[in-house]
């Protein structure tokens, strides 16, 4: 067998290749042989092209210039990122948004996963209302949950403060203090998509396979066990995808503190929250040069820490 | 077949050429006017009847909604597809710097009807330059509203002229409100917040932040800056404020609850504590506001370059900010004119249930008639954000105001130079 094979004449294909006279025009002619197709999928390049690709490198430009978004543009060198470097505001915001994202994604995915792991229970019924009950936040306004949470976590007349004084607590004026701005928008962020997450999981949950299971049941293991030497690993790329969504996605917290505290974040700049900055540099104070640079800073921000969580949760590389 | 289809071909483009014409001959006749404005800042009646007033003039009247300073601000960074008349706040001052982009309404005949106007209220329009790029609609003039009953109770008067007479300077204002919160042992509070004490103390003055070449001079001893910041943090001090920010649901149900005495607001206020507070109908009155008189918002109207017709739209707004009709529209919509005749005007005296049957047109009339002409710069706006941010800091945070101070300051400093 070995012999015979080693022994064969070349490969038939390679001839059967045939050499391009002009490779120049490959590329070209290519296209052109499938124009029709390329046609076809040309309607999402374009649009990409227009709403997608100008805008992105249109930032890049003007985040070198000085423009407040009617009179002429200067050039402005790097002042803008100078600037954004040297405002304390700017780091504010950068903090304000770790710790509404450390408040908010933690509890969310380990309440995702409890949820996930309840509607995987044989015992549970309705599961299909469950997982529409649980999904639900997740497609709703969000300026009308905004404006819900809002007069729930009222200063003195809000449900909460309401719920406090039947247990004979005092008031607190919710939105009158950093952290319970910042408590307010978590738990908005978390009550919105703790059920994405958890429906994500469920289907991570049903792909182990039951034989893993049964295994583990007849070498004496414990659920824990199970749940931890089983269920965690076998989740871990799913558990990865839900992170660094829920990093871009904490990263981008705006619409919940601009509608609950407005565009200036509410006490001492509380729910000021990076995308709320960039907004009202651009949009209320007209540095529209200065709004494309604090972009820049945030997408730089957002890369690093997609990679911070990659590396965290993929582990020791593929050890096991 | 052949003539069927010419026949019908024919009949086809016959009718594709009447259509055509009926739809081209009126508008070569009508010119029409595109408007923007928002909710409540014109009368929509009266933008109706200037249509009847001006035969051949069609007004396309658009009521902009959400962020309508972003969206002007979008469409002239556009460059076209404006309108013809759009209305500004009292962000007017921010579009100086795009005068070229809006007709000089003294070009098109704005001199005849200067005297007709209250003269502060018209140079808010007019650009350092000389240019007038926008006309008076309504004024904000400001004083004191507060409630008659809970002054009473307390020992303080409570009749307008007595309020005005003992309630003179913040001072004696602010006096006053800690002998009404020991009455009612700080269940009710003297005032809303900080941030509208320091905004309405600013107000009254002519000096806030900027010269009219645009120099900064809010650090100077005769501007209002220092002052205001210092009575704010002594309201903040003395514990007078209920921390309730304005037209928020929080301001609403505290006024409701009558859990606020008192506070310093212009006169569109009025339509807004009517609609918060109904259940304190006829408690309420208005005095001539601690500290002097006032004026804070009010809108204009302005004409922009890509307009077509210039002068048919100013004969137009003219027409619709005419003494007669700012009466009409003061009494249908409570817009307050801008029109020196229109001040004294008998509509001015109607009593008001709410206000227990005060006339408090009187009190605003009065108001208007004493505003110092002020000029406010491009970045008031900006400057006025800074400084609030640091004072609820000092109200709701107890962050030192000595430091809150300096902190403001150097973000001033830091925002003038961008």
């Amino acid at each position: 067998m070995k012999n015979s094979m080693l022994n064969h004449p070349a490969p038939p294909e390679q001839k059967a290749v045939p050499s391009h006279p002009r490779p120049k025009h490959r590329l070209t002619s290519e296209i052109w042989k499938h124009r029709k197709e390329y046609l076809a999928i040309s309607p999402f390049f374009i649009v990409f092209a227009i709403f997608g690709l100008f805008p992105i490198a249109f930032s890049m430009f003007l985040s070198f210039q000085k423009w407040d978004g009617i009179g002429e543009m200067t050039f402005n060198g790097l002042n803008n990122y100078q600037f954004m470097l040297t405002d304390p505001e700017f780091w504010k915001a950068v903090g304000n948004t770790l710790l509404i994202w450390v408040y908010s994604t933690i509890p969310m995915l380990f309440f995702a996963l409890i949820i996930a792991f309840l509607l995987n229970a044989a015992f549970v019924r309705f599961r299909t209302f469950f997982r529409i009950g649980y999904f639900l936040p997740n497609v709703t306004s969000l300026v009308a949950v905004a404006i819900v949470f809002g007069t729930l976590f009222s200063n003195n007349y809000g449900l909460l403060n309401y719920v406090l004084s039947l247990f004979g607590i005092p008031s607190v004026e919710w939105l009158n203090k950093t952290w319970g701005i910042q408590l307010a928008v978590s738990v908005m962020v978390i009550w919105r998509w703790v059920g994405y997450n958890a429906i994500i999981y469920l289907a991570g949950l049903q792909s182990i396979p039951s034989v893993l299971y049964e295994a583990a049941k007849i070498d004496g293991a414990s659920g824990i066990q199970a749940f931890f030497k089983i269920t965690i690993p076998n989740l871990r790329p799913i558990i990865l995808f839900t992170v660094i969504t829920s990093t871009i996605g904490g990263m981008q917290v705006f619409t919940e503190p601009q509608v609950l505290v407005g565009n200036d974040g509410g006490v001492s700049g509380g729910g000021l929250t990076i995308v709320l900055y960039l907004y009202r540099e651009a949009f209320v104070h007209n540095y529209f040069g200065y709004g494309a640079a604090v972009g820049w800073g945030m997408f730089v921000l957002i890369a690093l820490f997609s990679i911070l969580n990659w590396r965290m949760v993929q582990g020791k590389p593929s050890n096991d | 077949m052949n003539i069927r289809r010419t026949v019908c071909l024919g009949l086809l483009m016959l009718i594709m050429v009447i259509s055509g014409c009926a739809g081209t001959t009126p508008t070569e006749k009508t010119k029409t006017l595109t408007l923007w404005y928002w909710n409540r800042s014109l009368d929509d009646d009266l933008i109706k009847a200037a249509e009847q007033q001006f035969p051949g003039i069609r007004i396309d009247a658009q009521k902009i909604g959400g962020d309508f300073k972003s969206k002007l601000k979008t469409t002239l960074a556009a460059g076209s597809g404006g309108p013809d008349i759009v209305a500004f706040n009292d962000w007017v001052a921010e579009l100086f710097t795009s005068s070229d982009r809006f007709y000089d309404l003294y070009d098109l005949g704005a001199q005849q009807i200067e005297q007709d106007f209250l003269e502060w209220k018209w140079r808010l329009g007019v650009t350092p330059g000389g240019e007038m790029i926008a006309l008076p609609i309504d004024t904000g003039p400001t004083a004191l509203f507060y409630r008659a009953d809970l002054f009473e109770e307390a020992g303080l008067p409570s009749d307008p002229d007595e309020v005005h007479e003992q309630l003179a300077t913040w001072d004696q204002y602010f006096e006053a409100g800690q002998k009404l919160q020991e009455h009612f042992d700080n269940k009710v509070k003297m005032l809303d917040n900080i941030n509208n004490i320091y905004n309405q103390v600013n107000a009254q003055s002519d000096r806030i932040y900027f010269n009219p070449d645009d120099t900064f001079i809010g650090d100077t001893a005769d501007s209002s800056m220092k002052t205001a910041w210092d009575l704010a943090v002594k309201a903040a001090e003395m514990k007078l404020s209920a921390n309730a920010s304005t037209q928020s649901s929080e301001w609403n149900a505290a006024m409701n609850n009558g859990r606020i005495a008192s506070f310093v607001g212009a006169v569109w206020m009025k339509e807004i504590l009517m609609q918060a507070a109904p259940d304190t109908s006829g408690k309420w009155r208005v005095a001539r506001g601690p500290g002097g008189d006032g004026n804070n918002g009010g809108s204009f109207l302005a004409i922009m370059k890509t307009s077509k017709y210039p002068q048919e739209a100013f004969d137009v707004i003219r027409w619709i900010q005419n003494p007669e009709n700012q009466i009409q529209s003061f009494d249908k919509m409570n817009l307050f004119p801008s029109a020196t005749k229109a001040l004294d005007a008998p509509v001015m005296s109607k009593p008001e249930a709410f206000f227990g049957n005060q006339a408090t047109g009187e009190i605003f009339s009065a108001s208007a008639m004493n505003v110092k002409p002020a000029y406010f710069g491009g970045k008031h706006g900006n400057l006025n954000g800074i400084v609030s941010r640091e004072l609820s800091s000092v109200a709701l945070e107890g962050k030192n105001p000595d430091k809150a101070w300096n902190d403001a300051l150097a973000r001033v400093k830091k925002e003038l130079l961008r």
